[in-house]
């Protein structure tokens, strides 16, 4: 699996080039509606490369959709996504082998194994035979599913799925992983410990797009936006976020506030 | 499109179906039930019709009228009431299907020349009974009335109609010839579109649809690795009954293995299509059965499967057109038991390939419509 | 005990909020019974007519062309095309285009003028077995019609009397149904398999369903007591069906023209008994099946082909082998087919249907008895 330096396909295809070419994620204008409903009404965002990025807003305001535009399962209405410098409405299959995605069921396949599981993913990224011994070990210890490989996954508790989700989702080593709501409907300390696995795929260079609406995750994020109502209400790091909003504000407060304020103000 | 995303889906597909053993039982059994119930069942011949006989005349002539209704094979004198009014409550508590009444006086008005009236009674509230006795009572009336005129010693010598009335294919009429070669047909359609319509609508409802549209697997290698296992399953289950069909029940085969093979294999798109875009458009697993079984019913009914063609209203036959399973089953029965020709059969084979290309080509535009909107 | 009705009633809304919150699936029961019926009962006959059928005339003389009209002008054949040969009726049997053929040999006429017996062939396609009896049945009837009439036109030639001999002359008379319409004895039957449709399917789903959704842990810790809950689940349905039920005897009675001769109470307590064998059917179906899948297919094989098949409904069971017969008294569709008809048709009342109310009492007792227990042992 050759990875393709942005570089190389630029120009070729693209019918406009990414205005930022060496950014893990950049969107221009994008809108999506159904019909009268307006999910996502012209974003601008841009992640660097490396960069743990938290994607913040109320339920219904339009993270899925936009990390659906991101992933090239839904197309835009209107603007442009850029993912790792390709177009993805363009090219979403070439954007596909190089982003890792996992959503907020953990879609993993119920009756088939775990080992079954990482199998499947392995094959369809086409890896091959050593580089998935090897890719299988390292999420089987991630995970702490060592030893229960021939166990549904049916029959997993809630932390463990969301683990085996997490590896099945960077099995073939992606450049940028976009997580939506990973840890929806899990116990504190399950989250606490997903997110030092984060932690350590930022750390080998992985770009996290992760979406939230636990404050106390968004405090692990290097920079945040939030999204309300399909617009984009603020964008910074966490600190940045804070110190705008007064002295001694948290998260919990700025999400808030900002919130009420773009409903007095659409 | 590449061949090992192909075989990793199609793995992966089979390895699900293994762990649902409850399922591939079931979907062994289906054919074995059905081939019992619509062999013994569909295919019955309406044969001794409980029969009673209220004979008023008792002569020589009543006593070989009632002879030729036993020895026909089609009645089955159960009671001899003494009148006509005992004859009511006989039929009223279904305790016979048909009366004959032969009055006083019958074999009298024979011998004086007059005509004779033999009174048939049938139950008219089981019609397929009551057009099957009337039509074997007047036959042997008829006969009867040829015959007696031999026995009483008179010439029959003179003109008339020698009519040799042959059935030249499936010349015993055996309903089973015509039944088997249909369920081969209608089997493809009753399982298949049954659990195709399960297949996309339950990975969408678990989430795992969007994460396979995350990898690189594209639309058409989805479909193949998602289609092959259940066509599979379905060529199993169609060969049992083909073996079954010709080992035990004896139906012979007289036509052309290939055109048989196109011509189900032209159906089975029909219903793989069929299955998938209502698995595309049902939002929940339950929807999409409900929605099967709302177009599997007339499907059967209007394809002269169970019901000729030939027996519906006029209005309602231009309306079997629009049934592919008709097609199928005019292509297995004519290939099964007439030794039916690809030239012979090329209408159907046309009109079931453009039901393939018309159905199966939707499916696989809106599975990808389903997954880019 | 008021306690208990409360918590039943939130049952019965809480299945009540299942159904409408899915308009299709709503719209699906309740049209459901309205769509089949009008198909079956329009499509379902055994009145064949219009047989495809080609003509063979080698004679070319008035007596041939008379004798083949008699094909022409009958309803019950319809001549699609003419030929020289026998091999060209084959053909067109092979290619589906006809299924009778009539064939006049050379010296028909003759024959017949010289006082001899006139050949003929009738060919029958029987890969249709149905239709090719009805026309081995007319054409023979139609050939000794024919041959009487010659024979008579032949002795009034001769100036000789034929009719002395006198006949036998069979009168028809066709009970209950007497312009024998198949519509007729076809409705009442038809209800009884289109309310274990939609009944039992819906039932053997619904409570997969809540299995896979997780809710039936949720009310199996609930105080609900697990009699309440099946009564809960029950009811809506029952409503539904009834709903079905009145639906199809308006259409019946109105549209079809069936006469209703019977007592419409003793009618609607058969279809409230059946109805409770098939929810407990499906309810037993349901909490065995460890997948919608299966549920499915197990509701297909269970419920949809004994009623289709082993009922009474269209096929007579009389005229099965006695293995299946046996078989089909296990299964409550008979029962109710006999109910149904013998109420509509016959206007029969309890003295005559009381063991099939019983079979149907003890079938629906039973039933529901069995998913009771299943259902406590698998919510565990």
């Amino acid at each position: 699996m050759a990875r393709r330096h942005p570089a190389e396909s630029r120009g070729r295809h693209g019918r406009a080039e990414s205005p930022v070419p060496d950014a893990a994620v950049c969107v221009r204008g994008l809108v999506k509606t159904f019909g009268d409903f307006t999910a996502v009404g012209g974003i601008d965002v841009d992640v660097p490369r490396g960069q743990v990025f938290g994607f913040l807003g109320p339920n219904g305001s339009g993270k899925t959709t936009t990390i659906r535009m991101l992933t090239g399962s839904v197309a835009p209405t209107a603007g442009h996504a850029w993912v790792l410098g390709e177009e993805v409405t363009a090219h979403p299959e070439r954007v596909r082998s190089r982003i890792g995605y996992m959503s907020q069921k953990f879609s993993l396949f119920e009756d088939l194994t775990v080992a079954e599981n990482l199998r499947f993913y392995a094959s369809i990224h086409g890896l091959e035979r050593e580089v998935f011994e090897q890719r299988r070990a390292w999420i089987l210890r991630m995970a702490g599913l060592e030893g229960r490989e021939d166990e549904l996954t049916r029959n997993l508790s809630v932390g463990w799925r969301q683990r085996l989700a997490l590896g099945t989702a960077t099995i073939h080593s992606p450049e940028l992983l976009f997580l939506d709501e990973p840890t929806s409907g899990v116990d504190p300390v399950a989250r606490r410990r997903f997110w030092d696995l984060l932690y350590e795929l930022a750390e080998q260079g992985i770009t996290l797009f992760v979406t939230t609406h636990y404050m106390d995750e968004a405090t692990h994020c290097n920079r945040l936006a939030f999204i309300n109502a399909g617009t984009l209400i603020a964008l910074g790091t966490p600190t940045e976020l804070r110190d705008s909003f007064g002295p001694g504000a948290t998260l919990e407060d700025v999400f808030v506030g900002l919130e009420e304020q773009s409903r007095r103000e659409p | 499109m590449s061949g090992r995303r192909i075989r990793t889906l199609i793995w992966k597909e089979f390895t699900q179906l293994r762990r649902d053993p409850l399922l591939l039982r079931l979907l062994m059994i289906m054919p074995i039930v059905q081939l019992i119930l619509f062999g013994y069942v569909v295919a019955a011949d309406v044969r001794n019709l409980a029969t009673a006989v209220v004979d008023l005349d008792r002569t020589a002539t009543s006593r070989e009228l009632v002879d030729a209704f036993r020895g026909s094979g089609y009645f089955t004198i159960v009671e001899n009431p003494t009148s006509e009014t005992a004859l009511q409550p006989l039929l009223d508590t279904g305790v016979v299907k048909v009366g004959v009444v032969i009055p006083e006086g019958t074999q009298d008005r024979l011998l004086s020349g007059q005509v004779a009236d033999i009174g048939i009674v049938v139950d008219g509230s089981d019609s397929q009974v009551s057009s099957v006795a009337s039509g074997y009572a007047t036959q042997i009336v008829a006969r009867e009335n040829l015959d007696r005129p031999a026995r009483l010693g008179v010439s029959t010598v003179g003109p008339g109609i020698d009519a040799r009335v042959r059935v030249v294919f499936n010349p015993t009429l055996d309903p089973i010839n015509s039944m088997i070669p249909g369920l081969i047909a209608a089997i493809l359609l009753i399982s298949l579109s049954a659990i195709m319509s399960q297949a996309v609508v339950k990975e969408r409802e678990s989430g795992t649809l969007e994460q396979l549209f995350v990898t690189p697997i594209r639309p058409p290698e989805y479909i193949i690795g998602k289609v092959t296992p259940y066509a599979v399953l379905a060529i199993a289950q169609m060969t049992i009954i083909a073996a079954v069909g010709m080992l035990w029940f004896r139906v012979p085969f007289y036509g052309d293995v290939w055109v048989v093979g196109l011509g189900l294999g032209l159906f089975l798109l029909v219903c793989i299509g069929q299955g998938l875009l209502v698995s595309l458009m049902a939002r929940t697993r339950a929807q999409a059965i409900q929605t099967t079984l709302f177009l599997m019913l007339p499907m059967i009914v209007l394809s002269g499967f169970i019901f000729p063609i030939a027996s519906m209203p006029a209005v309602i036959q231009p309306l079997t057109y629009l049934i592919p399973l008709r097609y199928a089953l005019d292509v297995l029965r004519a290939s099964f038991i007439k030794g039916s020709g690809l030239a012979d059969l090329a209408l159907p084979l046309l009109a079931l390939a453009g039901f393939a290309v018309v159905i199966f080509g939707s499916a696989v535009l809106a599975t990808r419509r389903r997954i880019t909107e | 005990m008021s306690g208990s009705l409360d918590r039943i009633g939130a049952v019965v809304v809480k299945e009540f909020r299942h159904l409408f919150r899915d308009p299709r699936a709503i719209g699906i029961v309740l049209l459901m019974p309205v769509f089949q019926l009008l198909v079956f009962a329009y499509a379902i006959s055994f009145d064949v007519t219009h047989l495809p059928t080609i003509l063979v005339d080698n004679d070319h003389t008035p007596a041939s062309r008379e004798y083949l009209r008699q094909y022409s002008g009958s309803t019950l054949f319809e001549v699609v095309g003419y030929s020289d040969t026998q091999a060209g009726v084959i053909d067109a049997f092979q290619a589906n285009r006809a299924q009778v053929g009539v064939i006049v040999p050379a010296g028909f006429g003759r024959q017949l003028a010289s006082g001899a017996e006139g050949e003929v062939a009738v060919l029958i396609d029987g890969s249709e077995p149905t239709s090719a009896k009805v026309a081995q049945a007319y054409t023979t009837g139609l050939n000794l019609a024919a041959g009487q009439e010659v024979a008579l036109a032949w002795a009034d030639r001769q100036g000789a009397s034929v009719s002395g001999l006198g006949g036998l002359e069979p009168r028809l008379r066709t009970w209950y149904n007497p312009e024998r319409r198949s519509a007729i004895f076809l409705i009442p039957g038809l209800m009884v398999v289109i309310i274990a449709i939609v009944t039992v399917q819906q039932t053997a789903v619904s409570l997969v369903r809540e299995r896979d959704l997780g809710t039936a842990e949720q009310l199996a810790v609930s105080p609900l007591r697990r009699i309440e809950l099946m009564l809960g689940k029950l009811l809506p349905w029952t409503g539904l069906a009834f709903v079905d039920v009145a639906a199809i005897v308006v259409l019946a009675v109105w549209l079809f023209g069936v006469p209703l001769r019977g007592d419409l109470a003793v009618l609607g307590a058969g279809a409230a008994l059946f109805v409770f064998c098939c929810l407990g059917m499906g309810l037993v179906i349901s909490a065995v099946a460890p997948s919608m899948e299966v549920a499915n297919i197990a509701s297909l094989l269970l419920a949809f082909l004994p009623t289709f098949l082993l009922s009474g409904f269209v096929f007579p069971l009389d005229q099965i082998p006695a293995v299946l017969q046996w078989i089909s008294a296990l299964f409550p569709a008979r029962y109710m087919v006999a109910i149904s008809r013998g109420v509509f048709l016959k206007g029969s009342g309890w003295d005559e249907l009381w063991p099939q109310f019983a079979a149907l009492a003890a079938y629906a007792a039973l039933a529901l008895a069995a998913a009771s227990v299943l259902y406590s042992r698998r919510s565990r």
